[in-house]
C-alpha cells in the first residue's frame, strides 16, 4: 500500500494508536496492542472491582492513569446503589486513586475535561460510549465494557483494530436557532446509526475555528451515535485557550494532527446555513425529522442536561429563551447542570435564576434523566430531551417517548407545552 | 376552652367542647403527599360509590418526595394522581420541585388560623403553628370523610402544656429544644393528646421556629400539637395573605389541662436522636466523634431560609470535610430562589456541598438518601427508623442545622458549640 | 468453547440497541441469571421468555448499538443463548461479547436466507454456517482476539496470563 521509502500520510486515529502501541507507522485494519493514558470509569466501577477480585489480580499498572467518577446514579436511591458506591469508593481509596470524584462532581466526561485530565493526543478507554466526546479535545475516547476495564487496570494495555477515517468537512454558518446538536442529529439521520461504525472521524472545514469547544463537545459526543470509534476535532487556538489553564503541565499540551497526506476513506460535506432544527424521534436516534415536521407534538416532561447538552452555553442558551418566561404548566422541565464547574457559573451569571423562575427543576449535578436518573416517565408519557439517546423505555416506560432536541428546540417547546421551533425566538 | 377546643367546638357547631367529647365537623383543608395522595386516591376510587368529592377546593396535593420520580412505579403514580386531580378538578396540586409539603403549602399562604387541617402524613400537626387544629388521618378516612364529604370526626383530646422559659444556650436551637421535649415525654408520653407549646421562650420564636414543635407531636404519640396564636400568628399571615379573613381564636384565660410541664431551656445542650428511633433522644456528647459520611440539611425542619443562611455562614471561606458529602434540601421554591439570591448557595457550592431541588429530601429515600451498610448520616430529617434510608444497619442521627454544620465540617458528629473553634 | 454450535434461530431486525437488550435499570446485576430474567423486555408482551427456546439470535445490521454496558451480551448468555449472528455488530457489542465468552459471527448473507426456527449450524473453526444444504462463509475472527472467546471470555483469559506469570 505505501510506496517504498516513502511513509504513508497517517491520520489522527493511526498516529495516536501508533503512539501507544509504540510503533512508528500503522494501517488501518491492523490490530495492535495499546496502552491507554487514561481508563476511565463511573457509576460501573463496582463492576470492574468485582472483576479484579475474580481474576485474582492484586496489582494495577499504573494506578495514575485511572479515573473514577460516579455520575450515572447521584446520589444513591437504593441500599444496592450505595453499596456499588461504597465499594467503589474504598476501591479508590485502598489504590490511592487521586482522579476520584464522588457523587456530587457531575458528568464523568465534563469533570475529567474540566479537570485537565485529557489532552489531545491521548488514548482514553472507559466504562461510557461517550468517551467519543474527548476528540472535542484532540484525544482518542473509545468506550469499552468494565472487564476490559479491569483487564486494562491490571495489564495497562487493550488489543485495538486501527479504524479507517471518514474526513466530515463543514463550511458556512448556522442559522440563528440551529446549532451543533442540529448538525449532529442531521448527520446520524443521514448516514444512520452504523454510517460511521468502527471508523474514526475527522472534522475540517472553515465553519470550524468559529465552533466554541463546548460546541465541539456535542457534536464529539453525537458521533457515537452514528457508530463512530472515535471522533476528532483537531485542536487549535480554541482548544489551547480552553485546555491549557487547567492542565497541570503546560507542556503536556502536544496537539496530534494528520498528515497533509493522510489517507480517508470517505469525505462528506456539510454547508451549516443549509440545515434547520431537527429532532430525533422515538424509538432510534437515527429516526431524525425537521423540527417543522413534528411541531405541536405534547410534551409532558423536557429534560435539559447530560454529556451532549448539559454544559453551561447548553443552559444559557435555554436560559436566554426563558427569560422573563413561564414554561406550560403542563410541562415538567428538568434541568441538570453537567458539573458542579457548570452549576457555579450558572448561579454566578444568573441563568440558573432564570431557568428556576421560569419554573424548571434544577436537579444536583449528574447524567440525570438521560440515564433514568429521576425524571421516570409513565406510560403514555412523551418527553423531550437533549441527551443524546431515545431508546424505548430509556427513562421509564416502555409505552412512553422520548424526542430528542438541541437546548434551543427545548426551551422553547418547554414554553409552548408542544414541540416548537426555537428559530421564532432569534 | 383552649385554642383546640374552641376550634372543634366552632367546626361542630357547638357551643362548647370538652377532652372526651366526639365532635363531627367541617374540614377546612385536607392535605396528601405524592405517595398517600395515590393511596388516597385508590381507597376513594376502588372502595367508595361516590363518585364526586364533596369540595375539590379544600385538597390539597402536593409531590415532595418523589422531585424527579426514580422508578417506572413512582412515575406512574403520580400521572395518575395528576389525572385524579385533573378529572376532579383539584385545583391545589403542587407539582414535584414544590418543596417539603407543609413549608410548600405553608408559603402558598393555604392555611389560617381557626382552620380544621389534616393530612396523610404523621407532621401535619405542624400547623398548629398557626393556630390551627391539624392532625394526621389515614387514607381511608380521607377518602371517605374527607373526600366525600369535608367533614371529620374527632375525639376531643386533652392538652398537656409544656411551658418553656429561659434562654437557651449558644448554639443551641429550637430544634434541639424540640427533641429534648421528645426525650423527656417519651415516644408515648402524650398518646392522643394535644401539646400546647408555650412560655416566654416560644412566645420569642417566630412562627417558622416555632413550627418545629408541634411537628414533632407525632414523636411523643400526639394527635395535635399548637401554639397559642398571637400578634406574630397574625403578622405571618398577613405576609402571605394580606387580605385574608378569618377569626383569630386563642386560648382562653381560664382553659384547663391534663398536665403542665415546665422546660428551662438554658439548662438544655445540643440533642441528637441516635438510631434506631426518634425517641432515643441523648446530649450531643453521646454521639460525638461518630464518623460520618453523609450530612443534610433539608426537609422540614433543616430547608428553611434561617437553616439555609445558617449553614453557609458556616462554610464562609471554609469546606466541607473531604469524607462527607453535604446534602442541601431547601423546602420550598421561594426559598430556593431567596438562598440562591442571597449568594448562600454559591457559598455553599464552593465549600463543596451539593444543594438538591425542593423537596423532601433523603426522607424515606426516594430520590435520594440511600446508605450502604456501613454508611452513617446526619440530618435534619425527621424519622431515622432502620431501613429507611437504605441498608437497616446504616446509622441515621437527627439533630439541629448547627449540629450538622459542625458535623460536615470535621467529618464527625460534633457539638455545634464549637463552631467557633473549628 | 466448541468449535461448532448448533440450534434453533430467533430473528431481529436491524439497530436492535443495548437498551432493548438489557435496561439500564438492571444494571445493578453482574449475574447471567439475574441478567436474563430481564432481557429484551422492553419489547413487551412474551419476552424474554420466548427467546429461552432459541439457540442462536440471527440479526441485521448494527446489533447491539448503542452503550458499552456488557450486561447485554451477558443477559443474552444468560437466556442460554449460544451464539449471536448478525449482519453486523456495533463495536462495543462485539467487544463485549468475546469478553463474555459468547460467540458472534458476522455474516450478512445468513439473514435473508433464514426464518424464525430455522435449525443452523456454526462452524467457527471453518468459518461457515450450515443452512437448509447451503454454506455461507464468515470472516474468522484474528488469532489475537479470538484467543479471548476460545478461552471462555476476557476474565478466563486474564486469569490464565497471570498464573502464568
Amino acid at each position: 500500500m505505501s510506496q517504498p521509502g516513502r511513509p504513508m500520510g497517517q491520520t489522527i486515529a493511526e498516529k495516536i494508536l501508533a503512539a501507544k502501541a509504540g510503533v512508528t507507522q500503522v494501517t488501518p485494519g491492523q490490530i495492535v496492542d495499546a496502552y491507554p493514558d487514561l481508563v476511565m470509569s463511573h457509576t460501573a466501577t463496582w463492576r470492574s472491582v468485582s472483576v479484579m477480585k475474580k481474576i485474582g489480580a492484586k496489582r494495577l499498572y499504573d494506578p495514575s492513569r485511572l479515573a473514577i467518577v460516579l455520575d450515572h446514579i447521584s446520589p444513591a436511591k437504593t441500599e444496592k446503589y450505595a453499596a456499588d458506591q461504597q465499594t467503589s469508593r474504598n476501591f479508590a481509596r485502598e489504590y490511592g486513586i487521586e482522579k476520584f470524584y464522588d457523587v456530587d462532581a457531575g458528568i464523568a466526561h465534563l469533570v475529567l475535561m474540566e479537570h485537565g485530565h485529557v489532552k489531545p493526543g491521548d488514548l482514553i478507554v472507559g466504562t461510557d460510549s461517550h468517551c467519543t466526546i474527548y476528540g472535542a479535545l484532540g484525544a482518542l475516547g473509545s468506550g469499552i465494557g468494565y472487564t476490559e476495564v479491569a483487564s486494562v487496570w491490571v495489564t495497562g494495555k487493550l488489543w485495538m483494530k486501527v479504524p479507517t477515517t471518514i474526513k466530515l468537512t463543514l463550511e458556512g454558518r448556522f442559522v440563528a436557532g440551529v446549532s451543533a446538536k442540529d448538525l449532529m442529529l442531521h448527520l446520524i439521520g443521514t448516514l444512520g446509526a452504523d454510517g460511521c461504525g468502527y471508523k474514526s472521524v475527522e472534522f475540517y472545514g472553515g465553519a470550524l475555528p468559529d465552533m466554541s469547544v463546548s460546541e465541539r463537545m456535542t457534536m464529539a459526543n453525537l458521533a457515537m451515535e452514528m457508530g463512530s470509534k472515535c471522533v476528532f476535532i483537531p485542536p487549535d487556538e480554541k482548544t489551547r485557550e480552553w485546555l491549557l489553564p487547567r492542565l497541570s503541565d503546560p507542556a503536556d499540551y502536544k496537539p496530534v494532527i494528520a498528515d497533509e497526506n493522510a489517507v480517508y476513506e470517505q469525505s462528506i460535506e456539510v454547508n451549516l446555513a443549509e440545515l434547520t432544527p431537527m429532532v430525533a424521534c422515538p424509538h432510534q436516534v437515527e429516526n431524525t425529522k425537521p423540527v417543522t415536521e413534528v411541531l405541536g407534538t405534547r410534551i409532558d416532561q423536557a429534560f435539559l442536561g447530560s454529556c451532549a447538552n448539559g454544559k453551561y452555553e447548553d443552559l444559557a442558551v435555554a436560559a436566554a429563551i426563558l427569560k422573563g418566561r413561564k414554561i406550560d404548566p403542563r410541562v415538567r422541565l428538568i434541568v441538570t447542570p453537567g458539573s458542579k464547574e457548570i452549576l457555579l457559573e450558572a448561579m454566578r451569571s444568573g441563568i440558573l435564576a432564570t431557568l428556576v423562575e421560569s419554573g424548571a427543576l434544577v436537579t444536583n449535578p449528574g447524567c440525570g434523566a438521560c440515564a433514568g436518573d429521576g425524571g421516570t416517565m409513565a406510560d403514555g408519557e412523551v418527553s423531550l430531551s437533549t441527551a443524546n439517546r431515545n431508546f424505548v423505555g430509556r427513562m421509564g416506560s416502555n409505552k412512553s417517548s422520548i424526542y430528542l432536541s438541541s437546548p434551543a428546540t427545548l426551551a422553547a417547546s418547554a414554553l409552548q407545552g408542544v414541540i416548537a421551533d426555537p428559530r421564532e425566538f432569534f | 376552652m383552649n385554642l383546640v377546643e374552641k376550634i372543634l367546638a366552632r367546626k361542630s357547631g357547638q357551643r362548647s367542647v370538652a377532652p372526651g367529647d366526639v365532635v363531627t365537623t367541617d374540614i377546612d383543608l385536607m392535605v396528601m403527599h405524592d405517595l398517600s395522595a395515590n393511596f388516597v386516591m385508590k381507597v376513594f376510587n376502588n372502595e367508595m360509590e361516590e363518585p364526586g368529592i364533596a369540595d375539590p377546593s379544600k385538597i390539597v396535593f402536593a409531590f415532595d418526595h418523589n422531585f424527579a420520580p426514580a422508578t417506572r412505579d413512582a412515575a406512574e403514580a403520580l400521572a395518575a394522581v395528576r389525572k385524579f386531580a385533573a378529572k376532579h378538578k383539584i385545583q391545589h396540586l403542587f407539582d414535584s420541585g414544590c418543596g417539603s409539603i407543609h413549608h410548600a403549602i405553608m408559603e402558598a399562604g393555604l392555611v389560617t388560623p381557626g382552620m380544621i387541617v389534616i393530612g396523610c402524613d404523621s407532621h401535619t400537626p405542624i400547623y398548629g403553628a398557626l393556630g390551627a387544629f391539624a392532625t394526621g388521618v389515614g387514607n381511608n378516612s380521607m377518602a371517605a370523610l374527607g373526600f366525600a364529604r369535608s367533614k371529620g370526626w374527632f375525639k376531643v383530646p386533652e392538652t398537656i402544656k409544656i411551658h418553656f422559659h429561659g434562654t437557651p444556650m449558644k448554639a443551641v436551637q429550637p430544634r434541639d429544644i424540640s427533641q429534648f421535649l421528645v426525650g423527656k415525654l417519651g415516644e408515648d408520653g402524650a398518646i392522643y393528646k394535644a401539646l400546647e407549646y408555650a412560655g416566654p421562650y416560644i412566645e420569642s420564636l417566630d412562627v417558622s421556629d416555632r413550627a418545629l414543635f408541634p411537628l414533632q407531636a407525632i414523636d411523643v404519640g400526639g394527635k395535635c400539637g399548637f401554639v397559642n396564636a398571637d400578634e406574630k400568628t397574625a403578622q405571618y399571615v398577613r405576609q402571605l395573605q394580606p387580605s385574608k379573613s378569618y377569626e383569630l381564636l386563642q386560648n382562653d384565660s381560664d382553659c384547663r389541662y391534663s398536665e403542665v410541664v415546665d422546660i428551662d431551656v438554658s439548662r438544655i445542650e445540643p440533642q441528637v436522636a441516635c438510631p434506631p428511633t426518634v425517641g432515643n433522644v441523648k446530649p450531643i456528647d453521646a454521639a460525638v466523634g461518630t464518623p460520618i459520611d453523609v450530612a443534610e440539611a433539608g426537609g422540614s425542619t433543616g430547608g428553611r431560609l434561617s437553616d439555609i443562611r445558617a449553614l453557609a455562614a458556616c462554610f464562609v471561606n471554609r469546606r466541607v470535610h473531604p469524607g462527607v458529602r453535604l446534602q442541601v434540601v431547601p423546602a420550598s421554591r421561594g426559598i430556593y430562589l431567596a438562598a440562591l439570591r442571597e449568594g448562600l448557595f454559591e457559598t455553599l457550592h464552593i465549600a463543596g456541598a451539593n444543594i438538591f431541588p425542593p423537596s423532601a429530601g433523603s426522607n424515606q429515600a426516594f430520590n435520594m438518601g440511600a446508605l450502604a451498610e456501613e454508611e452513617v448520616m446526619i440530618s435534619t430529617q425527621a424519622r431515622n427508623f432502620p431501613g429507611r434510608n437504605g441498608h437497616p444497619k446504616a446509622r441515621h442521627f437527627l439533630a439541629s442545622p448547627l449540629t450538622v454544620a459542625a458535623s460536615a465540617l470535621t467529618g464527625k458528629i460534633t457539638d455545634p458549640r464549637t463552631l467557633e473553634t473549628l | 468453547m466448541q468449535d461448532t454450535i448448533q440450534g434453533r434461530i430467533y430473528k431481529f431486525g436491524d439497530n436492535v440497541n443495548s437498551d432493548i437488550i438489557i435496561a439500564g435499570r438492571y444494571l445493578i446485576y453482574i449475574d447471567p441469571v439475574q441478567l436474563a430474567e430481564h432481557a429484551f423486555e422492553m419489547l413487551g408482551e412474551g419476552f424474554p421468555a420466548r427467546l429461552r427456546s432459541f439457540d442462536i439470535l440471527v440479526a441485521g445490521r448494527n446489533f447491539g448499538c448503542g452503550s458499552a454496558r456488557e450486561q447485554a451480551s451477558t443477559a443474552i448468555k444468560g437466556l442460554g443463548i449460544k451464539a449471536v449472528v448478525a449482519a453486523s455488530f456495533a463495536r462495543t457489542f462485539y467487544r463485549n461479547a468475546i469478553n463474555d465468552g459468547l460467540p458472534i459471527v458476522e455474516c450478512p448473507a445468513l439473514y435473508d436466507a433464514v426464518t424464525e426456527g430455522d435449525v443452523i449450524q456454526i462452524d467457527l473453526a471453518k468459518g461457515v454456517i450450515s443452512h437448509a444444504g447451503n454454506s455461507h462463509a464468515f470472516p474468522k475472527m484474528p488469532d489475537s482476539v479470538g484467543k479471548i472467546l476460545k478461552l471462555g471470555g476476557l476474565a478466563n483469559y486474564l486469569k490464565s496470563t497471570l498464573t502464568t506469570s
